[in-house]
């Protein structure tokens, strides 16, 4: 905010963000836009942007003069509406819109980012895109992905539902980076024998710089959508830190492993689907046990219980947490250690803490707890020490799973949507059924 | 300098106007948004990254994003990464660190000995670059003063604006679509200070206000050296309408040729365009580019305004090095400097180290100021010995065994040659291996004695042949004296 003397001497002159104003300093003059406001700077100082592009700010002192030369127009987007005509030799692509980074767009005068991005606009900056598909677009909403709940899951599905179901060739949908492997997981299990690939795609360098990896991300995402049989959910991101190629990821074995990286998005335990290479326009893939379109029936599968916590295993975690847990969660994922660890305090040592009673407690009231690796890497095995054998032996649930601790999160989620008999848990739990499980590991998956 | 009466008379005739934009490299250790260190010193690249950039669509519609597009389809950038000088903030993979506050002090420092107004807060804006020598696109930059002067013949001469900005990346080549660059330099801080419109002055007047703005800004003693260090460009115009800018001279000595050549060139033409010229080593200009617009600027997002306290400016103020002028009696009055070499050492790239050497070992300072000066420039010029290659380690040494009396100072310029050729020795190894260490005082009489008895020469004669072997590791009025007295006794 203004200081108070700033503010009347601002109003006095009528000045307003985005007026041509003159202010006159005993030895100095500047002309410039008046600039908004931000939160961080000085409250005595006014900042404008000088012809030559330079945002400078102006300490307010007794002997200035502020005049206003010309009013400034608003500034606002107009989302692209038009799209060129179909050509029908073309498959079609759909772009649904979910917000994040490759949903925003930067206003150069302001410099303030618009979470405004329409697909129609995504369009408009990648032009090569309606060479690959018809492309059509809307917004679903806009959102920081920190900010989707399972409400919004559901809405997505539905809206994916409509478009495969009027027979479209693939479904993108754009979303923030953050959370985006949570989303992809939580439509991996929702939507059943999808027809066709619903490829989730975002950006981690703004739109407004000719560096964005939008551009590859996005072409690459529509090649996917239309010429891949990858009737799955997957998240398509560069691969390198070059702009070289796409990686195509099966959504329940994906996570972002870096805060900032073009490459932050790694197939875990596995290999990725595909490779796209958004030059040449083509896709290699590294895998042939996906769901191939045209298999089984499509169906919407949307019950999820949200009500479950995921909780990280670390040394002197108190048990009487857990115990306060009992009236609060309806299942709980232990994201444990090494091979499926928790402290236990197996050889009694007095100054040992264990919680092995506490998740006891839980899974006897009928709250399920189940096991992820804090290691992401590898699998987990409760047979191979004595404190596994009695983890195992209470009723905890993961033992040989290859899971991430999020998409082992989703799916209790979505298996308590469906039951709450604790054999029946188990049983879906421990069964494969978005590809979050698998029976055997290749050795090249390891940090590739 | 060319013959004074004539030029001025010439410049009557050829009235013009123009401006200077200096770029000065800051030596500071980390770069400017990160972590990096400034060396440029690494030469093989510990990888490559292959990017793209494209357009980017503009609501004001400064760049024509058809060019754009068509510059940009045809390149591929080859980012050439490097262990201690990159990181991910230069691959564009990490967001910037907040702004290196040595290089911010650095530049206010310099903002202030040209009496700028300070602004009470710096934003970082992103400045569109389509070349691919930024890897995210745009360079990051930030006004840190405005509306300074200079005094020059008791005229002031007006600075507009100083900023501090992050050095472009460096290009090695373009072949076939493909434009490689070392990112070494990207990040590097520099400042870049533009004059206002100066008018009614000489094309070496406008050199000596260069000259005197590198001063200045060296007089921190914290502004890197050597070539490429420090770059200018200049606009010149003859006519109210059409300005040109000459971009990229490295040398200033040779700014007064290059504003007479363009001066010439331009009332040449019948209309002159708004372009950019590249400068040839020969002070020549080639076309380069139409100058754009004003350049699309906007807030550098991931940083937000830097609010300099009033303690905080009022603290670098204090501390602020004396002034050139200044600078300039004392060197005469307590280094009994004669004045021109006064003058020369303060426009020499080795300001700084100069007096870090002057005031820490007892060595005289005209010496030392004609080893900087003079010597140097032999090498480079005569034997083309790569100077550059000599760390400040180097001249410390050298001095230090200098003022010891281990070396004399006829000695100066072979030790530095070959410390230049082989920069990875010290300087000690290299005076040993050079043999070129002083003489004992018994050595010397051993081979006074040994000239003595064999050639069974004139005490004059001796004198020349032992001078022979010993040149540069005894003092000749030492050999004279021993041979005077040791011929005595073999005669």
């Amino acid at each position: 905010m203004y200081s108070e003397r700033l503010k009347s001497e601002l109003s006095k002159s009528r000045a307003e963000v985005g007026d041509l104003l003159r202010i006159t300093k005993p030895r100095v003059i500047y002309e410039g836009v008046l600039m908004p406001k931000t939160i961080l700077s000085s409250s005595s100082a006014l900042t404008l942007k000088l012809a030559s592009g330079y945002n400078v700010s102006i300490e307010y002192e007794e002997a200035m003069r502020i005049e206003v030369l010309s009013k400034g127009k608003p500034v606002e987007f107009v989302p692209a509406e038009s799209l060129p005509e179909k050509d029908p030799t073309k498959p079609s692509v759909v772009i649904l819109g979910s917000g994040g980074t490759i949903g925003s767009r930067v206003e150069y005068l302001l410099g303030s980012v618009y979470p405004a991005f329409s697909p129609q606009d995504l369009v408009l900056a990648v032009p090569e895109l309606k060479q690959l598909a018809n492309i059509e677009g809307r917004k679903i909403f806009d959102l920081f992905s920190n900010d989707v709940t399972v409400e919004h899951w559901k809405i997505l599905c539905q809206e994916v539902q409509k478009e495969v179901r009027n027979g479209v060739d693939g479904v993108i949908l754009t979303h923030g980076t953050d959370t985006m492997c949570y989303t992809a997981a939580a439509l991996s299990f929702m939507l059943r024998n999808l027809p066709a690939p619903v490829v989730m795609v975002g950006s981690q360098r703004s739109s407004d710089r000719g560096s964005s990896d939008n551009y590859v991300n996005l072409m690459c995402s529509v090649l996917t959508a239309c010429n891949s049989d990858i009737a799955e959910v997957t998240v398509c991101m560069h691969g390198t830190e070059g702009d070289e190629f796409c990686y195509v990821h099966q959504a329940t074995k994906c996570r972002k492993m870096h805060a900032s990286r073009r490459d932050a998005f790694r197939s875990i335990n596995t290999l990725p689907f595909a490779k796209v290479w958004y030059r040449e326009r083509s896709i290699e893939y590294l895998r042939d046990d996906y769901h191939k379109r045209g298999q089984g029936e499509f169906y919407l599968d949307t019950k999820m219980n949200p009500n479950v916590l995921m909780l990280y295993e670390h040394p002197n975690l108190r048990p009487e947490i857990i115990n306060r847990l009992a009236n609060e969660i309806d299942g709980l994922v232990m994201v444990a250690t090494g091979l499926g660890h928790v402290h236990t305090n197996h050889f009694n040592d007095p100054l040992g803490v264990s919680i092995q009673e506490a998740l006891e407690n839980l899974i006897k009231s009928g709250i399920p707890v189940v096991f992820a690796p804090q290691t992401l890497y590898g699998r987990l095995n409760l047979n191979v020490y004595a404190s596994g054998r009695k983890l195992r032996a209470i009723g905890v649930i993961g033992d040989g799973a290859d899971w991430l601790p999020e998409t082992a999160y989703i799916k209790l989620m979505w298996v308590l949507g469906h039951t709450k008999e604790m054999d029946e848990i188990t049983k879906m739990m421990m069964t494969n059924l978005a590809g979050e499980i698998s029976d055997r590991t290749i050795n090249e998956t390891y940090l590739a | 300098m060319r013959a004074r009466s004539t030029g001025q008379r010439e410049e009557r005739q050829q009235a013009f106007k123009c401006g200077l934009e200096i770029h000065i490299q800051l030596d500071t250790r980390r770069k400017l948004f990160c972590g990096c260190a400034t060396t440029m010193a690494e030469k093989e690249p510990t990888g490559v990254v292959v990017r793209k950039q494209h357009p980017v669509a503009s609501e004001l519609g400064e760049i024509d994003v058809a060019a754009q597009y068509e510059f940009l389809r045809d390149r591929v950038f080859h980012y050439q990464v490097f262990r201690n000088e990159t990181c991910l903030v230069d691959l564009d993979e990490e967001p910037p660190h907040p702004v290196n506050p040595e290089a911010l002090q650095i530049a206010l420092q310099i903002a202030m000995l040209l009496n700028c107004d300070i602004p009470p807060e710096v934003h970082v804006m992103r400045k569109t670059v389509i070349d691919g020598s930024n890897t995210a696109g745009f360079q990051r930059t930030m006004v840190v003063g405005t509306s300074g002067f200079l005094s020059f013949k008791d005229r002031e001469v007006p600075i507009s604006y100083l900023t501090l900005e992050e050095d472009a990346a460096g290009i090695i080549r373009e072949e076939d679509g493909i434009v490689t660059y070392r990112l070494n330099r990207l990040g590097v801080p520099l400042v870049e200070i533009g004059t206002g419109l100066l008018e009614g002055y000489s094309p070496e007047d406008v050199q000596e206000i260069a000259y005197t703005i590198g001063i200045i800004s060296k007089s921190t003693g914290r502004v890197k050296r050597g070539i490429g260090t420090i770059r200018q460009d200049v606009n010149i115009s003859v006519r109210p309408e059409g300005r040109v800018e000459l971009k990229g001279v490295q040398d200033l000595g040779v700014l007064s040729k290059v504003i007479r050549t363009e001066v010439q060139r331009q009332l040449g033409l019948d209309t002159v365009k708004h372009e950019t010229r590249a400068i040839r080593p020969d002070g020549t200009s080639e076309f380069l580019r139409p100058l754009p617009g004003s350049a699309r600027m906007y807030p550098e997002t991931d940083l937000p305004p830097i609010v300099l306290g009033k303690d905080f400016l009022a603290k670098i103020r204090r501390e602020l090095p004396e002034s050139w002028t200044k600078k300039l009696e004392r060197f005469a009055r307590e280094l009994k400097l004669s004045d021109q070499l006064a003058r020369q050492i303060l426009r020499s790239d080795y300001l700084s180290l100069f007096e870090k050497i002057v005031n820490s070992v007892d060595v005289e300072p005209s010496v030392v100021a004609s080893a900087f000066l003079s010597t140097l420039k032999d090498l480079e010029k005569r034997s083309g010995v790569k100077v550059e290659n000599l760390t400040d380690q180097h001249f410390e040494d050298l001095f230090k065994l200098l003022a010891e009396k281990t070396i004399l100072k006829e000695a100066l310029p072979e030790i530095l040659k070959d410390a230049a050729e082989r920069p990875d020795q010290r300087i000690y190894d290299v005076v040993k291996s050079l043999n070129l260490g002083l003489l004992t005082e018994s050595e010397l009489r051993e081979i006074v004695s040994r000239v003595l008895k064999k050639e069974h020469a004139s005490a004059e004669k001796a004198v020349g042949l032992v001078m022979s072997q010993v040149r540069g590791r005894a003092d000749p009025q030492m050999v004279i004296a021993l041979v005077k007295e040791m011929s005595k006794s073999y005669r």
